[in-house]
């Protein structure tokens, strides 16, 4: 530790990346017509197309979603640092490592974008503790987002200037006519991430998102989530729940990824009701259906999928 | 505990990857630690190396050997993150789940354990995220640990779950650390063990521990420590470590003998650990123990 940091005493230490909040979630897929049609199910509106590449970005209240079918890898900063999955190689990590990761029909999540007060010194702090780097290469006039390897193939995008402009208008154009702010379908909001992890992961994966992030653990007791496998973590601004689930060993590959999104609601029972009047079908199963704690859509293209998560009023 | 829980160390022999490979097969191993030289020095290029390793049916029991990563500065520590990554790389392409990490031996090292335990925390989550262990291995000529026991009081310190020991039965012997001091070892944080003995009854100085140590070790049975090697074994067995066992066994002799006469002799001492020394340490009617499913993962 220099003494220069050692001045960084003042930093938040329950919060010390400075998150705050939730910018965007990145989805990447060969066809992303059928994902935006799905995302306009689940209430998204396609708002804006990135200015060179086949990116575009839907939105519904506080939630940004981008669609990303650009043949290279990441989104407008990091793109083709080169993160290749590979079932393969038992593992789907391989941060630093060779080519980019070909595009599948079936959309995957590819990337977190974290609000945090000062993205450099979040991104700095991240690769002092151990952390992998993604390689920048943005176009002209882009905006450079600093960017971490996470799970898998996925990346960790930190995102600071969000209170003086909009990311998008650097790298966006609005589609024309589009109500640029739609509200949210049952006033549905960012509540996290379902990530799988390899057998025995589980304290490595905890100890990842507290060391770097200051993640705590939510007890056993736990009412949250359709479903009660796993351990679930919350972010120190309360903007991020993960939960993270190891493999049946006889019945999952144990590939590691971010598995899917799921959805705060005040009442799941009424947000499921204005979704299946979209056309949005839910799991209902003696085991699992829709209740006053959760709901998980079905899914489409062999694993897209959705859950509902009860929460007590927006966070922050 | 059984002879499949033993392998072969590459180092062990002269020759080609391939002929290695094939050596350690042949001789009835089912797993290999292999060397980052290995695929560095590959004509074919790592890329080939990986492909010839996975197609040669051996499970990778570990890669090795980050060396001097902790107690670094500046550029120094920036230049040993990146040999790290480079390390995990390969590990990655092999599907291997252990990198070996062995003590520091520079004399730019601090031995501030603070500064140790920082870059050794720093070293495990450089590796956690491509799911690979570290193993950190006390050399008996370390600057500042240099004694499974010290090495032990750095990976608490560190505290990271992927981070454990790498126990090698030479440097133990070579510092006459007593194993009573195994006692204190959580055997779920040991990620690996290697074996060899020496023909030697004492090394004194580190350097002599060095020379000793890359020219003339031998396989367990062969050396002077045999009854202390055995005990070894039959301690770490006890106390619960279900994981690998290989043999890493320098000697200048063993580089200029056929590949085959040599892994025939590693397997004659794996033959006597898992049959006569452990079988032998097993007596108990139902003290038998199985081991957890998830310790092996399939290529």
């Amino acid at each position: 530790m220099t003494p220069t940091e050692d001045r960084e005493a003042l930093v938040d230490v329950s919060n010390p990346m400075g998150m705050e909040g939730i910018e965007y979630i990145e989805y990447r897929t060969a066809r992303p017509q059928a994902l935006g049609q799905v995302l306009e199910l689940m209430g998204f509106r396609p708002i804006a197309r990135h200015r060179s590449r086949e990116v575009l970005l839907y939105r519904q209240g506080g939630m940004n979603v981008i669609i990303n079918a650009h043949a290279g890898t990441g989104l407008s900063a990091g793109s083709g640092g080169g993160v290749s999955t590979g079932p393969g190689s038992g593992g789907g990590a391989e941060p630093g490592g060779g080519a980019a990761t070909p595009l599948s029909d079936s959309p995957t999540i590819a990337a977190l974008a974290l609000r945090v007060r000062d993205a450099a010194a979040a991104h700095r702090r991240a690769l002092d503790l151990g952390a992998w780097d993604v390689p920048v290469r943005v176009a002209p006039m882009e905006l450079h987002i600093p960017a971490i390897h996470g799970v898998g193939a996925t990346r960790l995008y930190f995102v600071d200037r969000h209170r003086e402009f909009s990311i998008y208008d650097v790298d966006f154009v609005p589609i024309p006519g589009v109500e640029q702010r739609p509200p949210a379908v049952a006033g549905l909001r960012w509540f996290g991430v379902v990530q799988y992890i390899g057998p025995g992961r589980t304290n490595d994966w905890i100890e990842f998102y507290k060391a770097i992030f200051g993640f705590t653990e939510l007890g056993e007791d736990r009412a949250t989530g359709v479903l009660p496998n796993g351990r679930v973590l919350v972010s120190p601004d309360g903007s991020l729940h993960l939960q993270l689930i190891e493999p049946d060993p006889l019945a999952d590959d144990g590939v590691e990824r971010l598995q899917r999104v799921a959805f705060g609601a005040d009442d799941v029972p009424a947000a499921a009701t204005a979704l299946k009047a979209r056309g949005v079908q839910f799991v209902e199963t003696a085991r699992l259906h829709v209740d006053s704690r959760g709901a998980l859509t079905q899914s489409w293209f062999g694993g897209l999928m959705f859950e509902l998560v009860h929460q007590s009023g927006p966070v922050a | 505990m059984y002879i499949r829980d033993f392998g072969l160390d590459t180092i062990t022999l002269a020759g080609t990857l391939p002929g290695k490979l094939a050596a350690i097969r042949e001789a009835g191993f089912s797993q290999v630690m292999l060397s980052a030289r290995d695929l560095a020095t590959h004509a074919g290029g790592v890329d080939d190396a990986v492909r010839i390793v996975k197609a040669s049916g051996l499970r990778v029991t570990g890669f090795q050997v980050l060396r001097d990563f902790e107690g670094l500065s500046g550029h120094l520590h920036g230049y040993k993150v990146d040999v790290a990554k480079s390390m995990i790389e390969m590990c990655t392409a092999l599907g291997c789940r252990v990198l070996l990490a062995c003590s520091s031996t520079s004399q730019h090292a601090t031995g501030d354990p603070d500064a140790i335990a920082r870059d050794l925390r720093k070293l495990a989550m450089l590796a956690l995220p491509h799911r690979i262990k570290v193993a950190y291995e006390g050399l008996s000529w370390g600057r500042h640990i240099n004694e499974f026991t010290t090495a032990w009081q750095a990976v608490v310190r560190a505290d990271m779950p992927n981070l454990g020991l790498g126990i090698d039965s030479y440097h133990i012997f070579a510092t006459k650390t007593p194993l009573a001091a195994l006692a204190d070892l959580d055997a779920e944080k040991i990620f690996l063990v290697q074996l060899s003995d020496f023909m030697w009854n004492e090394v004194r100085t580190p350097e002599e521990r060095m020379a000793t140590a890359r020219t003339f070790r031998v396989f367990p049975g062969e050396g002077v420590h045999t009854a202390d090697l055995a005990g070894l074994v039959v301690r770490l067995d006890r106390m619960g470590y279900a994981g690998d066992y290989s043999f890493e066994v320098f000697n200048d002799d063993y580089q200029a003998m056929p590949m085959a006469t040599v892994a025939a002799r590693g397997h004659r001492a794996a033959a006597w650990l898992a049959e006569d020394v452990l079988r032998r340490a097993v007596p108990l009617p139902n003290a038998g123990r199985l081991r957890p499913l998830t310790t092996r993962e399939p290529f």
